[in-house]
C-alpha cells in the first residue's frame, strides 16, 4: 500500500512537474499573503505586513526544494538537473572536455573492440541448438574406433569429423581445390543445424558404398553455383567423383572452421584396414543424452578407451589417448585463443586505467579553479553529498560521451583488429558490436567515471569554504592535491611501462624469430600446390609423369631458372609422416617403428631451396628411375640414428615395403614443421626419398598433392600466369592453389606471434603517447600554481639554472619512481608471457634496460616546455601576476 | 505568555496529523490550529511545515486537494486518511507511553534509586 502510494505520488511528481511546481508555489503564495491578512488586521501596514510574513517563513526556495525532496521526487529531479549543469561546465570548457573525452573514447573504444573479441569468440553460446549439450573429446580416434564409439556410447550421440582433405571441383570454369570436412552421418543432427537448402546427411549416408554425397558451404554455393536452389540433387565432381549435393549450409554455420567450403560423408569401410585404422584420426564431438552429465560421459569414455586397444588390428602404444577427457565443445574450440584474449584484454585494461589517470589530473587542476563555484555553491546551502553527487555526475556524463565516441572507434577498431589476428582464429566473424558489447561499454564508462571522478569530487567537495571565498584562490588542501597529483602520474608512468617492457619483450621475440636462419632460402621462389584428382593419381606413373612434363614445360620458358617438386613444403601447414625400420637397429616384432616425416622431392629441390648437402650427395636425376631405391636424411636425424659413425651407405625400409633403401646424404636441418622448432616432438626423424611410384605414404599411394617451387628471374604476377598457364595446357581439370612466394608461407607461419607483437606495439605507443600528455598536464599545473614563487625567486637573484632545476627534479621524481615501479612490477607480470616469447627470458635485460631509457626521455620530453615557460618566466610580471 | 518552547524532533508531523484529523485545512490552517491548541506554546518554523506536509501526502498519511479558503481564495486543503488516522493513533499510544516513561524517570526520587 504504502510503496504504491510513494511510486504512484512519485510517479505523479516526475509526470506532472511542471503543474506540481506551479501548484506548490501558489500554495506557499497563500500562506504568506494569508498570514500578511491577518497582519493587516491586528494593524499592522500592509508592506510591513507582507514583508513581515516573507521573513517568518523563512527560506522559500529552501523550503521547496525540501518539498520536492519530500515529495520523492528529487532523485530524478537533481539527476537532470545534475546532468543540465554538468552538460553545461562541459560546454564551458571546451579545451577539458576534447581532451578528456578523447582520452577516454580511447581508453573505452580500445576496451570495447577487444571485448567485442571476446564476447564473440568466448561469451556468446555456439550458434547451434541447445550448445551447453555440445561436448568435445579431448583426443583423435581412427574411423574403426569412432564406429565401436558411436555404437557403444549411452551418455551422449556421438559424431565425428576431420578437417584438413581437400577435394578438386572440377567439370564447370576452372578447377577449384576446395577445403573439405569429412564427417560422420550424425554430425549435423548432433550440432542440431539444418541446412539452409535441402536436408542434411541421413544415418548410414556415411557407409561406403552409399555415401556420394556432399553438402557445401553458402559461400561456395553463392560464388562457384550463382545462388542456384537446382543444385539440390544435382551431382558435382569432386576429385573426379561424382557426388549428390543434398544440402546447402547457411552463411553463419563455420564449423568447424570458416574456410570450410563441403562437408562429405567420412566413408567407413571396415574392409580397408588401413582407412579404418591408421588414417584420419578424428575429432569427436558428442551431445549428451537427456539426464546424463558431463561427468558420466568422462566415466565412459574412459571405460571405452581401455578396451579399445584390443579392437586395432596392431598393437597401440600405451600412452595413446591415455588423458583422455570430455568438455564441452565450446570450451574446447576456443581453449588455444583464450589465453592470448585474456593477454589484450590486460593490456587494453592497463590503457583504460591510464585514460582515467589523465582525466583525473585534468579534472583535479581544473577543480583547483573550480574551488570557489563550488564553495559559493556550499555557502548557498548544498550539502556536501550532493556537491559530490554533481561532480560525480559531470564525470559519469563526461565518460558517457568518450564511450560514445569510443563505440565508433571500436567499430573501425574491430575492422582492423579482424584484419591483424590470424585468420584462423576460431569464431572470428562471430564478434561484432552487439547489445552485450553495448552493456559492457555502458557500464564501463560509468565505472571510468566514478573511478576518474571521485578523487577530484572528494577533494573538490573538501576544500574549505571560507578560505576559498577569502584568498586568491589559493585555496586549502593544495599540498593534498599536489600529493594525488604526482602519485596518478607516478601511476600513469608504471603503467605505461608495464606495457612498453611487454610490447618490448614481444617485439625482441618476434625479431628473433625473424631471424631465424629456417634451414633454406626463401628469396625470388614462388610456390604452388598442383593436385591432380586423386583418382587420376590411382596410377602412379601417370601421376608422376605429369609432374615431370610440368617441370620441363615450365623450366623451358625463358626467365624460369629452376624447378622442382616437393610433397610437404616448409612452414605450409602439413606434414607427411612415414613408420620406417633402420637397418642396424632392427624394430622387434610388436614393436612400434620410429616415425619420421618423410619429404618426397625431385632432384633439383635441395638446390632450389638452398639446403646444403652436409655428407654424402644430394638426388640426382639418375635416382628419378626408383633404383635402386635411395634415401637422405637431415643431421639431427643422423645424429640420433647414426651416432659416432657415417649415416652414408646404411639402409632403412620404409613400413610395409620389402626393398630397403640406401642413405646416400646427409643434409642440414630445415626449419619444417614451425621457425621455432624443427619438426615437432612426437616426429623421430625426418627423410627425405625421390619422387618415383616406390615413394609411397602411409596409405600405400605416391603423393599427388605436390607444391612446385619455382626460381625465376620473372615478376611476380607474371611468373603465377606463367605457371598458372602451363598447368592449365598440360591439364585443365588441374587446379593450382596457394599460389604465393615462399617468403609468404615463411610469414603466415609466424601470423599469430606477429599479429600479438603488433597489438601491444601499438597499445603501448598508446599509453606512451597518454602517458606524455598526462606529465605534461601535470608538470604544466605546476609551473602556473608557482609562477609568483618562480618570479620571486628570480627577483632574489636565483639563476635559470636553478629554476630549471627546480622544474626539472619535480618531472624527475615521478617518472623515476614511476619507472622503478614499473620495472618492479614488470618483473612479476611479464612471466604470464613466457610461452609467447621465442629465444629471450621475460626478465630480459636488455628490454627493460631500454624500457627505463625510453620511459626516462619521454618523461623528461614531457617535463620540457613546462620548464621552459617556468624558466621564461618575467620576475616583474609574475610577481604582477595575482 | 508563556515562553515558546521549539517543537521536538518528529513530533511535527504527530502534530499536523492531529490537526487535520479535526477537519480539512490549509497550510496556513494547519499553523494557526496548532498554535491555537498549543495556545501559542509551541515555535514552529513555517519553513517547515510544508515539507512535513508533502512528506505526510507521500507516505499516503493525508490527503490533498484544492478547494476555496475562508476569504474566497483558491487554497490546498488537507484531509487525514484512514491510513493516517490508524497511524497517528499508533504514533499517539508511543508517544504517551514514552511520557509516561519519561517522566516517570524523571520524577524518581534519589532514595528510590
Amino acid at each position: 500500500m504504502t510503496l504504491w502510494n510513494r511510486l504512484h505520488s512519485w510517479m505523479r511528481a516526475t509526470l506532472h512537474r511542471p503543474r506540481m511546481e506551479s501548484e506548490m508555489d501558489s500554495e506557499l503564495r497563500f500562506h504568506i499573503e494569508a498570514y500578511a491578512e491577518d497582519l493587516v488586521g491586528t494593524g499592522v501596514p500592509r508592506q510591513e505586513a507582507m514583508r513581515r510574513a516573507r521573513l517568518e517563513f523563512g527560506g522559500i526556495d529552501r523550503a521547496k526544494e525540501e518539498c520536492r525532496e519530500a515529495r520523492g521526487a528529487n532523485i530524478m529531479e537533481t539527476l537532470l538537473q545534475d546532468l543540465r549543469y554538468g552538460a553545461r561546465m562541459l560546454r564551458k570548457n571546451p579545451g577539458f572536455t576534447a581532451v578528456a573525452g578523447l582520452t577516454l573514447a580511447l581508453g573505452i573504444g580500445a576496451n570495447t573492440a577487444i571485448f567485442s573479441l571476446v564476447n564473440g569468440i568466448l561469451l556468446r553460446p555456439l550458434p547451434f541448438a541447445t550448445p551447453q549439450n555440445l561436448v568435445s573429446i579431448t583426443g583423435n580416434y581412427p574411423k574403426g574406433a569412432f564406429v565401436a564409439m558411436r555404437e557403444e556410447m549411452q551418455t551422449f550421440d556421438a559424431a565425428a569429423y576431420f578437417e584438413g582433405h581437400e577435394f578438386n571441383l572440377t567439370g564447370r570454369g576452372e578447377p577449384l581445390r576446395l577445403s573439405g570436412v569429412l564427417v560422420s552421418a550424425e554430425f549435423f543432427s548432433v550440432l542440431g543445424v539444418c541446412p539452409e537448402l535441402g536436408h542434411p546427411f541421413y544415418p548410414g549416408d556415411d557407409k561406403a558404398g552409399h555415401d556420394n554425397y556432399v553438402v557445401l558451404s553458402h559461400a561456395l554455393w553463392q560464388q562457384r553455383f550463382a545462388s542456384d536452389p537446382s543444385i539440390i540433387g544435382r551431382s558435382i565432381e569432386l576429385e573426379g567423383v561424382s557426388r549428390q549435393v543434398v544440402g546447402v549450409m547457411p552463411a553463419e554455420f563455420r564449423f568447424p572452421s570458416p574456410k570450410t567450403q563441403v562437408w562429405i560423408p567420412l566413408h567407413s569401410d571396415s574392409r580397408d584396414t588401413i582407412d579404418h585404422w591408421a588414417s584420419d584420426f578424428m575429432t569427436v564431438i558428442g551431445r549428451l543424452r537427456r539426464g546424463s552429465t558431463i561427468n558420466q560421459a568422462r566415466t565412459e569414455i574412459r571405460m571405452f578407451q581401455s578396451r579399445v586397444f584390443k579392437l586395432f588390428p596392431w598393437p597401440m602404444p600405451a600412452a595413446w589417448n591415455a588423458d583422455i577427457s570430455v568438455v564441452e565443445l565450446h570450451h574446447g574450440m576456443v581453449a588455444d585463443v583464450r589465453r592470448r584474449l585474456f593477454l589484450l584484454l590486460g593490456a587494453v585494461g592497463l590503457i583504460l586505467l591510464i585514460a582515467c589517470v589523465n582525466v583525473a589530473n585534468l579534472a583535479l587542476s581544473r577543480s583547483a579553479t573550480r574551488e570557489k563555484e563550488i564553495a559559493v555553491r556550499a555557502a548557498m546551502g548544498a550539502e556536501r553529498g550532493r556537491v559530490i553527487r554533481q561532480l560525480l555526475t559531470e564525470s559519469v556524463l563526461l565518460a558517457f560521451s568518450g564511450g560514445l565516441l569510443g563505440i565508433l572507434f571500436a567499430t573501425k577498431g574491430l575492422q582492423l583488429l579482424k584484419a591483424t589476428l590470424p585468420a584462423d582464429t576460431p569464431r572470428l566473424a562471430d564478434a561484432h558490436i552487439d547489445w552485450r558489447v553495448l552493456v559492457f561499454t555502458g557500464g564501463l564508462a560509468i565505472l571510468t567515471g566514478f573511478l576518474f571522478g571521485l578523487a577530484p569530487a572528494l577533494h573538490s567537495s573538501r576544500a574549505a569554504l571560507a578560505e576559498s571565498l577569502n584568498s586568491a584562490g589559493r585555496g586549502a588542501g593544495v599540498s593534498i592535491s599536489q600529493r594525488l597529483r604526482s602519485g596518478l602520474a607516478i601511476a600513469e608512468v608504471a603503467f605505461a611501462v608495464l606495457l612498453v617492457i611487454a610490447a618490448g619483450l614481444l617485439t625482441r621475440s618476434f625479431l628473433a624469430l625473424s631471424h631465424v636462419d629456417p634451414g633454406f632460402r626463401a628469396e625470388r621462389l614462388l610456390t604452388a600446390r598442383v593436385t591432380p584428382n586423386q583418382e587420376f593419381c590411382s596410377d602412379p606413373s601417370r601421376c608422376i609423369s605429369f609432374y615431370r612434363e610440368l617441370l620441363d614445360r615450365m623450366r623451358a620458358v625463358p626467365g624460369i631458372n629452376s624447378a622442382a617438386l616437393i610433397n610437404t613444403l616448409p612452414l605450409g601447414g602439413r606434414l607427411a609422416k612415414r613408420s620406417l625400420e633402420i637397418e642396424i637397429e632392427p624394430t622387434s616384432p610388436g614393436a612400434i617403428m620410429p616415425l619420421f616425416w618423410m619429404d618426397v622431392v625431385t632432384p633439383d629441390y635441395l638446390s632450389l631451396m638452398s639446403i646444403p648437402v652436409l655428407a654424402g650427395r644430394g638426388f640426382t636425376s639418375a635416382d628419378d628411375s626408383g633404383n635402386p631405391p635411395v634415401a637422405i636424411v637431415t643431421a639431427s636425424t643422423a645424429r640420433r640414428y647414426w651416432p659416432g659413425r657415417s649415416a652414408v651407405g646404411s639402409r632403412v625400409r620404409l613400413d610395409r615395403d620389402t626393398e630397403w633403401r640406401t642413405v646416400v646424404g646427409i643434409i642440414s636441418d630445415v626449419r619444417a614443421y614451425d621457425l621455432q622448432k624443427y619438426v615437432p616432438d612426437w616426429i623421430n626423424g625426418t627423410i627425405y626419398v625421390p619422387y618415383t611410384p616406390k615413394a609411397t605414404l602411409e596409405g600405400g599411394r605416391v603423393p599427388s598433392d605436390m607444391t612446385i617451387v619455382v626460381q625465376s628471374s620473372l615478376e611476380e604476377s607474371q611468373a603465377q600466369d606463367v605457371l598458372r598457364r602451363t598447368i592449365a595446357s598440360l591439364n585443365p581439370e588441374v587446379p593450382a592453389s596457394e599460389v604465393r612466394p615462399m617468403r609468404a608461407v615463411v610469414y603466415e607461419s609466424v601470423s599469430t606471434p606477429a599479429s600479438t607483437t603488433v597489438l601491444f606495439v601499438a597499445f603501448a605507443a598508446l599509453a606512451l603517447a597518454l602517458g606524455l600528455i598526462g606529465i605534461y598536464g601535470v608538470l604544466s599545473f605546476l609551473v602556473s600554481r608557482r609562477t609568483r614563487e618562480i618570479g620571486i625567486r628570480l627577483a632574489l637573484g636565483a639563476q635559470r639554472r636553478d629554476v630549471l632545476w627546480l622544474v626539472m627534479k619535480e618531472g624527475a621524481k615521478f617518472s623515476l619512481i614511476g619507472i622503478a615501479l614499473g620495472l618492479t612490477s614488470a618483473l612479476a607480470i611479464t612471466r604470464i608471457l613466457a610461452s609467447d616469447l621465442y629465444g629471450i627470458r621475460p626478465a630480459d635485460p636488455f628490454t627493460f634496460i631500454a624500457t627505463a631509457v625510453l620511459m626516462s626521455a619521454v618523461t623528461l620530453l614531457a617535463c620540457y616546455i613546462p620548464t621552459r615557460r617556468a624558466m621564461r618566466v618575467d620576475p616583474l610580471n609574475a610577481l604582477r601576476h595575482e | 505568555m508563556e515562553k515558546q518552547i521549539d517543537l521536538l524532533q518528529g513530533t511535527l508531523d504527530m502534530l499536523i496529523l492531529k490537526a487535520v484529523s479535526l477537519g480539512p485545512l490549509h497550510g496556513y490552517g494547519v499553523l494557526l490550529r496548532i498554535q491555537q491548541i498549543s495556545k501559542d506554546r509551541l515555535e514552529i518554523q513555517q519553513g517547515s511545515l510544508y515539507p512535513a506536509l508533502y512528506r505526510l501526502e507521500h507516505q499516503g498519511w493525508v490527503a490533498s486537494e484544492w478547494g476555496e479558503s475562508e476569504n474566497k481564495r483558491k487554497a490546498k486543503y488537507y484531509r487525514l486518511t484512514s491510513a493516517g488516522k490508524r497511524r497517528f493513533q499508533s504514533e499517539a499510544e508511543t508517544w504517551n507511553r514514552m511520557t509516561d516513561v519519561i517522566a516517570g524517570i524523571l520524577g524518581t526520587k534519589p532514595e528510590e534509586a
